[in-house]
């Protein structure tokens, strides 16, 4: 993950290709970009979808998927509304959020219709195929913790930082918001940049 | 799940919050801490069974969330949970990178990518623990999870056949 220098002039306009995709060109991507995506893997189908299209470049679009890690909330949604806005401005970014969410949104509603609307609750059997595809759920939050594990982990105070907020969440079960003020504080304080920087 | 009606406004302020405060991936713990503890919108079993429909959909994994607004209010908790978990946090991600491409080079950018990857690695973790304590309540389950787990870790095979795989060995063993 580390950010080659841009070394484009600051007064350029942001770089945009020749062809600047549509708000409905873009929210049409990106159901596409969701269909493929079932079961994970949304960033890198983004990125297939964006450099086939030659919308984005890879530096562009591994710039933006930094960024996106960055922010709160699901990564592979706010990538969306990234591009869309990098692409296509203010709409852009509405169309590629809702073109990302409504594919999977229908199908949830119809599930969820299905499997809680039941009175006297679920059948046995899918009870129990539920409770299978948890386990397995959980192998696949596993698989995806543990490369961000790793990230962290190489980071000045990385494994101190993680084993603590593993034990304030996870085991002691304390709120986030105030465990989240202390721990990205104390990793602030590690980092603070040297020389000057002060506001 | 509870008698009482829930206030929708209510809902969506409790999933925006959410939203905004899970950092690199999904905070199932704090999801949990809310929902389940908090509010009593959902239990914990709602909590583990949406959580696996979610990585079957298309699209992002946590659509759990509109599951859990529906256990909680129906139809329209189910937007209101949608709306509420990700509309802000997208919102907040355009303006980011509209923002970024003029102070990339900033290195308190730097500082503060290194204090939250650390962090964002204990909250996942967190969440896996959590999510383990509902599903994994028995040898074969544990056994179940450890086998998908190696499938995964090993093979380039779609997570969503492997979740599939395990809900058909989860109703041949009645989990």
């Amino acid at each position: 993950m580390t950010r080659a220098h841009p070394a484009a002039p600051e007064d350029d306009p942001p770089t945009t290709p020749a062809l600047s995709p549509t708000p409905l060109a873009l929210a049409r991507m990106f159901v596409g970009v969701a269909l493929a995506g079932i079961g994970g893997g949304l960033p890198a189908h983004t990125r297939r979808a964006l450099t086939s299209r030659g919308w984005m470049t890879d530096e562009n679009f591994a710039e933006t998927f930094t960024l996106a890690q960055l922010t709160p909330g699901p990564n592979a949604v706010n990538l969306a509304a990234m591009v869309g806005a990098r692409l296509g401005g203010r709409t852009g970014a509405v169309a590629s959020t809702l073109g990302v969410l409504t594919p999977g949104l229908i199908a949830m509603l119809a599930v969820s219709a299905l499997t809680l609307g039941r009175p006297g609750g679920l059948p046995p059997a899918l009870e129990s195929a539920l409770h299978g595809a948890a386990c397995a759920a959980l192998a696949v939050l596993l698989t995806a913790a543990l490369p961000v594990v790793r990230v962290g982990w190489g980071v000045r105070g990385g494994p101190a930082v993680t084993v603590l907020a593993f034990l304030a969440l996870g085991v002691w079960r304390l709120d986030l918001l105030p465990v989240l003020l202390v721990l990205v504080g104390a990793g602030l304080l590690i980092h603070r940049p040297r020389g000057g920087g002060r506001p | 799940m509870t008698g009482d009606p829930v206030d929708l406004w209510e809902l969506l302020l409790a999933f925006a919050r959410l939203g905004l405060i899970s950092f690199g991936g999904t905070n199932v713990a704090e999801i949990e801490r809310a929902l389940v503890l908090q509010h009593g919108w959902i239990d914990a079993r709602t909590l583990a069974n949406g959580f696996a429909l979610g990585q079957l959909m298309p699209g992002p994994n946590m659509l759990a969330v509109t599951h859990y607004g529906y256990a909680a209010a129906g139809l329209p908790g189910a937007l209101a949970a949608t709306l509420g978990f990700y509309g802000p946090t997208a919102l907040l991600s355009a303006g980011a990178v509209l923002v970024w491409q003029r102070h990339s080079a900033q290195p308190w950018v730097v500082a503060f990518r290194n204090a939250l990857l650390p962090f964002g690695g204990g909250v996942i973790l967190a969440g896996a623990l959590v999510l383990a304590r509902t599903s994994v309540t028995s040898w074969p389950a544990a056994l179940l999870a450890a086998l998908a787990f190696g499938l995964l870790w090993r093979t380039r095979v779609n997570s969503a056949l492997v979740v599939l795989g395990a809900a058909a060995v989860g109703a041949w063993l009645g989990l």
